[in-house]
């Protein structure tokens, strides 16, 4: 028996937990860190998931104590938790808790940083570990990861998460990448897309990969088209700076609904490590393309009504040019060129003030080739569609044919559903909640890598420079409906439809 | 009317009758033994178990002093979704089984199973070694879920467990209670390889398990201390005490809910016990 093998780890169910760290929070007085990551650490602490040997390093300007700051960081996760704020658990966190006001671009306030956790390193045995969360405007960036490089120890590991947006365009993605790689290796690199830390957008791996029924007819054969939607009901919420720089096209589809599309289209990865995921990813991004111009529809919301309450346009919302041509809504076709997809569109679609938060991936099979009961069935013979519910109601149902009971042979679409909530009443954990525990854990599965990024850039690049030749008519849609009528043409040309809602 | 026709018959009527638009839904079927001693014990635990794993709940309650007759109790357990105004809701059945029919289970639970889905079976109490209750419910369950804790005579109980290891997995709640001393105890490793005392203060099952355990995976004898307690509170090495894990003990419920994850057969386990009878 050697030292090198312990017998006594074999078939032990340990949950995986962190080496002890220090977590930096550069932005921690900032709303990313007051309703996210605060009760996403929150419930890591109450399932006794952080590392038993932890502090948490909050560095902002805002001028306050650590003793304010812990009273903040209290308020915000009663207000935004989804656990009960229980005072044992709360005592064990904020013991951990130090706080640092500082412009990041101090010298003197960045060495009280590295003085702090020097501190936590001897008080708590966070073993000189660090992980370095950029919660600020990408503005930042730059300044913080240059001090950090600077500072930057030898000793333990380090690992650095960064906020969307990651740049502007590809050239800006690619100058950051090149900062960062400048202080950091890749795999030191965490880019978060929070919404690869949704449970049902990793389900889709499950579903497709695990699943011996769906992976055979996942293919151009069998499916007729995919359609992701990832509407929002609420406007701007306040960010008309940020909004007015980038639209949805920058907010949502070059992130969070691209990457949506890779997972669908992605060909099985050799295993679940980061690179072979993110290998498959890049892939389809490199194989996306859109037909031409007229397949990418872009719009604006005016005034209208959502759930009831009338709400003002998007050029009248504070902070936003009354002739604003910034894009709040976009609906494009995609094709994915490879043997699997090609000629197989993807219709997706993003948008602020829509009818509804929803955000579903749709996969609708090719009608049954010879349906013998076609005549009678009438209307309620439709294709089958799996949809996959990304938020709410988290969950797949599959569409299926299926005869009304009574005389004669009277078909309807019916739903089979699988939902989340009910089968593992786990209650799902928030997407912060598995990004940051896999950072701790050296985890990049979930994150994006630089090629990735460049990638959705290069197509973004690509429709945004069509854009910029022509002038939308603004607002072309209204408050609380599905989108401007051209992005409802945009199937209808093709002798489809946006689903049905 | 049977009664395997009179639980699908009332279950049918719930489901006309549900005013909760709920949907059904099931991981497993989950059948719970529990003679009347155990009865109050297995609706506490269940009742904290459903959230997490919901499923059709086969309750058998075995009353062998009792005329024979077969009583029957049918209900729906319902949970709102988090978030959301839907409710999920699952079969509980209820199966008091009175004279000898407790003795023929296999023949009313059968019926009763959810197809494709796997049977999980928790013996409350000693089980019945030979006893055509026991082999039978054991050609009808995929896994077996005990808790030594619960047995007396236990060297003789892990002998008995282990002649069925070929049969049916089987999981023991005791071995999972010390789940994260064994994490305690491997991180000790390599300087645990000379260990000859352990001392445990727990139930005696949780202590008989870890120190079978420690000379399985270690290969060498280890003499075991050990002092009763309702707990696992204290475990040391050679004198040595081991720091606690951080947290309470879990739940019952949390207890069972992890054995329900578990499919197929565990070696270090059953090599444990094996060393433990």
């Amino acid at each position: 028996m050697t030292d090198a093998v312990n017998p006594l780890l074999e078939g032990l169910r340990l949950r995986r937990n962190p080496d002890p760290c220090a977590l930096v929070i550069f932005g921690a007085s900032g709303d990313l860190t007051r309703r996210k990551l605060f009760p996403a650490l929150y419930s890591l602490a109450a399932r006794q998931l952080l590392p038993e040997r932890f502090g948490i390093v909050g560095v902002a300007r805002t001028e306050q104590t650590t003793k304010q700051w812990i009273a903040e960081m209290k308020r915000a996760v009663a207000e935004h938790g989804r656990d009960e704020l229980r005072a044992d658990v709360w005592k064990e966190l904020a013991a951990a808790m130090r706080y640092v006001a500082t412009d990041f671009a101090d010298d003197a306030g960045e060495d009280k940083v590295v003085e702090v956790l020097r501190e936590l390193d001897e008080q708590r045995g966070t073993g000189s570990n660090r992980v370095y969360y950029l919660a600020v405007p990408p503005v930042a960036f730059e300044t913080i990861v240059n001090e950090l490089g600077e500072r930057r120890s030898h000793e333990g590991w380090t690992r650095l998460i960064v906020e969307k947006p990651f740049g502007q365009d590809r050239e800006s993605a690619r100058r950051l990448n090149e900062m960062l790689l400048a202080h950091f290796g890749e795999d030191e690199i965490y880019r978060i897309d929070h919404y690869l830390g949704k449970e049902t957008v990793q389900n889709m791996m499950a579903l497709r990969f695990a699943n011996g029924i769906f992976e055979p007819i996942w293919n151009r054969q069998f499916i007729d088209h995919v359609q992701i939607t990832v509407a929002e009901s609420i406007g701007i919420e306040g960010r008309a700076a940020f909004y007015e720089e980038a639209g949805v096209i920058r907010d949502v589809f070059q992130n969070h609904l691209l990457q949506l599309v890779a997972l669908t289209a992605m060909e099985p990865p050799i295993d679940f490590t980061a690179d072979s995921v993110r290998n498959e990813k890049v892939k389809v991004l490199r194989s996306l393309h859109t037909p031409g111009p007229k397949s990418v529809v872009r719009g604006q919301y005016g005034r209208g009504f959502v759930e009831g309450e009338e709400e003002p346009g998007y050029r009248e919302e504070d902070g936003v040019a009354s002739d604003s041509p910034t894009d709040t809504y976009i609906a494009a076709k995609l094709y994915v060129d490879n043997w699997r997809w090609a000629d197989t569109p993807f219709y997706v679609r993003a948008g602020k003030r829509m009818a509804r938060r929803e955000t579903t991936i749709a996969i609708q099979f090719q009608r049954a080739p010879h349906p013998p009961f076609a005549e009678i069935a009438g209307d309620g013979l439709r294709p089958n569609v799996l949809l996959i519910h990304v938020q709410p109601d988290e969950g797949v149902s599959l569409a299926i044919g299926a005869k009304v009971p009574g005389a004669g042979m009277s078909i309807r679409t019916v739903h089979m559903d699988f939902l989340y909530g009910g089968a593992f009443r786990t209650g799902l954990p928030e997407a912060y909640e598995r990004l940051i525990l896999d950072a701790m854990l050296g985890d990049a599965t979930l994150f994006t890598r630089a090629d990735e990024v460049e990638e959705q850039w290069a197509l973004v690049d690509s429709i945004v420079a069509a854009w910029k030749r022509d002038r939308p008519s603004f607002p072309n849609y209204a408050a609380g409906t599905w989108g401007p009528r051209t992005g409802d043409d945009l199937l209808h040309r093709d002798g489809r439809s946006w689903r049905r809602h | 009317m049977g009664v395997v026709a009179e639980v699908e018959h009332r279950l049918a009527e719930l489901r006309a009758d549900d005013k909760t638009s709920g949907t059904r839904t099931s991981v497993m079927t989950h059948v719970a033994w529990a003679p009347p001693e155990w009865a109050n014990a297995a609706r506490r635990t269940l009742a904290g178990l459903e959230e997490l794993h919901p499923s059709r709940t086969i309750l058998l309650f075995p009353d062998p002093k009792r005329r024979d007759s077969i009583g029957v109790n049918v209900a729906l357990r319902c949970f709102t979704i988090p978030g959301s105004t839907r409710q999920v809701c699952s079969d509980v059945i209820e199966l008091r089984l009175g004279g000898k029919r407790a003795a023929a289970p296999a023949s009313i639970v059968q019926p009763l199973l959810i197809a494709d889905l796997p049977t999980f079976c928790r013996w409350r109490g000693l089980p019945p070694w030979g006893k055509p209750e026991l082999e039978q419910l054991i050609d009808v369950c995929d896994r077996l879920v005990v808790d030594s804790a619960e047995w007396r005579g236990l060297s003789r109980g892990y002998a008995e467990v282990a002649k069925h290891f070929d049969r049916i997995a089987v999981s023991d709640i005791a071995w999972g209670r010390s789940v994260a001393w064994r994490g305690r105890l491997a991180a000790e490793w390599p300087e645990l390889k000379k260990v000859k005392r352990l001392s445990v203060t727990g139930p005696k099952a949780d202590a008989l398990l870890l120190a079978g355990w420690l000379r399985t995976r270690l290969r060498r004898q280890v003499a075991l201390t050990h002092r009763a307690a309702a707990q696992l509170e204290r475990v040391a090495v050679d004198g040595e005490a081991l720091v606690p894990p951080p947290g309470g003990p879990p739940s019952p419920s949390d207890l069972l809910s992890a054995e329900l994850d578990q499919f197929g057969r565990d070696p270090i386990y059953e090599a444990a016990v094996t060393a433990a009878s």
